[in-house]
């Protein structure tokens, strides 16, 4: 028991508990991943619990500088044995306590050590004990390509953390990790994607594109040229399951423990999102767990409301066909923090509105605040029976009270204030104000729901569950 | 123009929109045991057929569409005290305007089945979330998982598909102890069944009197969930509303992270 408590709580810190984007039918003797991603409980700080979320071992020999387990932190240490995660593992699952496992781990002797019982740990519970629910799988980087293909054979997710946004903060703060260890992995998840025939993408981002093709292959230098063969090889499938990672891969960044700009914070998402096609970056407020003389210190409160924006920001670039140089021209490089960032890159580009709905685009619709894709797709539809009318679009989800200064509906302009930025920034402020309040408590915390959940449209629903790591 | 009175069953409403068609108007369909009088028209007691109700369900499939028949049948199980109205005033409209129906969202009466519709699959999922199985002992080492819920809407067999699958190779019950029934699954399938009683020290007594007791270690496993649930809280974040949003007070009872007696 009190293995369990160290472990959980030297894996708390991650943000994601994404078990979306695989739909495993029971073929195991027990479970199945559901599409849509339960959290089956909220822990006393809102975040939501999926899966049980744990590290294999904190018995780490690397010292990174941002992390409790790091070497030099003294504290309780603890490893879990293979078949004792499992079996833990399993029992929970079948009390619908849990989704599935989320195994990350620190570095226990060597990357290959570690990952070597992480991979016994998952091959148990997998054949042993017939689970098919949901594996997320975190990569440590510098395993070797062999151990990695194993570990996608019995996972449902990948993901390698590229932790800071810049190859600089990396070597400043994480010295042990280098970018090469950290990119030759996520290239080799990919390339086995596409072998397999199974690399999504991110969002929407490449929608009507063939992702699977000899192009996107990617190859690496000299240094890298193994992991690329490792999945070609065609290493013996293990007996049984066909598919490697099936819900693809993810990686996670650390907000607010370097000096970066949001911008260079997304300008890394995006190239990741182009090059390796994941499906996502998750995005995590530093909390300052650790002294140190080149972080944060302790007392600095986690830039929740930073990590909220560029959650919004990523949102767009997956989703809205975004790219980030739109979303900081004729800016500072930072998100503005007081508006979604799709307010301000419309207000920043008024001579595109308004926008008239009923003749817009899909395209151009969402790029309308307050509009997503299910709104835009229900105006679709429905104009093509009978024009839309201004007093129907809050029933089809639209949120007005944003979109309002944007649109025209059958010609006519409902904004009520003079057409420039500057007005409609002041009165959207206002009434943001409201909002703000309702989202964040009287400590500053994110609330990221709150009562009016329902009436709130599915794009907005969906940020808020990402930003409880959710989806 | 008359009010319909039904005795609560999905065929029972159908037979009121029967006889909107063929008796005379409906001014609503009400609950009988919930009726109150109306001084504007007088009511008549539907008896519910099963071959007029088949006649609309069928007209509803083929003149509308199988999506509104399912949004119906779902607004059904809703705990909305006019939902019979509001699915009235739905399939009169469908009969209007066909399959188009769906896609009207701008109309009222599709607007309220859509609300309706919204919460109880809301609460559907809510339910694949909170269900808390315990693992119990029945006979000769077979063990069945066993839970509690108490749902506002009666989403109980809309969460049967999920767990049936999910737990194939373990029994299962599932009770909703407000309505006092229960779905059994094993091996993919499910029926629905009133069930017995729970006893103090956590068995269950099924129907035809055998007792199942709580597994040797299930009081170690529930501990175990315990205690992963209170470390995964980051204390910096402490936020008790925001949990309460997600998990509302009145499902607790029956979760064993937020029950610990
Ligand atoms: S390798 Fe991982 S566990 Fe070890 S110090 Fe670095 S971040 Fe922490």
């Amino acid at each position: 028991m009190q293995k369990l408590q160290i472990l959980a709580d030297s894996a708390k810190y991650d943000v994601s508990c994404s078990s979306s984007g695989s739909n495993r039918q029971a073929n195991g003797r027990m479970g199945n991943a559901h599409a849509a991603g339960i959290c089956h409980s909220w822990a006393a700080d809102g975040r939501c619990i999926s899966l049980l979320k744990v590290l294999f071992t904190n018995r780490c020999v690397y010292n990174c500088e941002y992390c409790v387990n790091k070497r030099t932190n003294d504290f309780p240490r603890a490893s879990f044995e293979p078949d004792e995660l499992a079996r833990l593992t399993v029992e929970f699952y079948r009390r619908n306590y849990i989704e599935g496992l989320f195994l990350s781990s620190a570095v226990e002797v060597s990357p290959d050590y570690t990952a070597e019982r992480i991979l016994e740990c998952l091959e148990l519970l997998r054949y042993k004990y017939g689970f098919s629910g949901y594996i997320h799988a975190k990569i440590i980087p510098g395993v070797s390509p062999e151990i990695l293909h194993r570990i996608g054979l019995v996972a449902d997710r990948l993901s390698v953390n590229i932790e800071m946004p810049t190859s600089k903060s990396l070597e400043a703060f994480a010295p042990q990790k280098k970018p090469k260890q950290i990119f030759a992995p996520m290239r080799q998840i990919t390339n086995t994607l596409i072998e397999t025939n199974s690399l999504k993408g991110p969002g929407t981002m490449f929608k009507g594109q063939q992702l699977n093709s000899s192009e996107n292959y990617l190859s690496g230098g000299a240094s890298t040229g193994h992991a690329v063969t490792a999945g070609r090889a065609g290493l013996p499938a293990v007996p049984g399951r066909g598919t490697f990672a099936a819900a693809g891969q993810t990686t996670q960044m650390i907000i607010g423990a370097g000096g970066e700009t949001d911008e260079s914070i997304l300008t890394t998402s995006e190239n990741l999102y182009r090059t390796f096609k994941m499906k996502r970056v998750y995005y995590s407020a530093y909390i300052p767990v650790v002294n140190s003389p080149i972080l944060p210190d302790k007392k600095t409160a986690p830039p929740l409301a930073r990590e909220h924006r560029i959650y919004q920001a990523d949102w767009l670039l997956r989703f809205y066909g975004f790219s980030v140089s739109e979303l900081f021209a004729r800016g500072d490089g930072n998100l503005d923090p007081d508006l979604d960032p799709k307010v301000t890159w419309a207000l920043r580009n008024l001579d595109k509105f308004p926008v008239e709905v009923n003749t817009a685009s899909y395209e151009e619709l969402m790029r309308i605040p307050g509009i997503g894709h299910k709104s835009a797709m229900r105006i679709i539809r429905q104009r093509r029976f009978a024009a839309v009318r201004y007093d129907e679009l809050k029933k089809m989800g639209v949120v007005l009270k944003r979109a309002r200064y944007f649109i025209l509906c059958c010609g006519r302009y409902y904004g009520n204030r003079k057409f420039e930025p500057e007005t409609i920034r002041n009165s959207m402020l206002q009434m943001e104000s409201g909002l703000q309040m309702s989202m964040f408590d009287s400590g500053g915390n994110l609330l990221a729901y709150d009562s009016s959940w329902q009436k709130i449209e599915e794009g907005e629903r969906r940020e808020k569950l990402s930003l409880a790591g959710v989806i | 123009m008359r009010d319909y009175l039904y005795d609560g069953s999905f065929e029972g409403i159908l037979t009121c929109i029967y006889h909107h068609y063929y008796t005379d108007r409906a001014a609503g369909i009400y609950r009988r045991e919930d009726y109150q009088p109306s001084l504007l028209h007088g009511y008549m007691e539907v008896e519910t057929e099963e071959d007029k109700a088949t006649r609309v369900y069928e007209a509803i499939e083929n003149k509308i569409s199988t999506y509104s028949l399912r949004s119906i049948y779902r607004a059904y199980l809703s705990c909305d005290p006019d939902k019979e109205n509001k699915i009235l005033r739905y399939v009169l409209l469908g009969f209007q305007k066909g399959h188009q129906l769906g896609s009207l969202h701008g109309n009222p009466a599709v607007h309220d089945m859509d609300v309706l519709n919204k919460k109880v699959g809301f609460e559907q999922e809510r339910m694949l979330e909170f269900v808390r199985f315990e693992v119990l002992d029945a006979k000769a080492g077979q063990q069945v998982l066993y839970a509690e819920i108490e749902p506002d809407n009666d989403v109980l067999e809309l969460a049967a598909h999920h767990f049936a699958e999910r737990f194939r190779h373990d029994p299962l019950v599932i009770r909703d102890a407000g309505r006092n029934k229960a779905i059994v699954a094993y091996e993919g399938h499910w029926y629905v069944t009133p069930l017995g009683e729970r006893l103090a020290g956590g068995g269950v007594v099924t129907p035809d009197g055998t007792v199942m007791e709580l597994s040797q270690d299930e009081i170690d496993y529930q501990h175990l969930w315990q205690t992963y649930f209170d470390n995964i809280a980051i204390k910096e974040r402490i936020n008790p509303r925001c949990q309460r949003n997600f998990m509302p007070v009145r499902y607790w009872k029956h979760l064993t992270e937020m029950n610990r007696s």
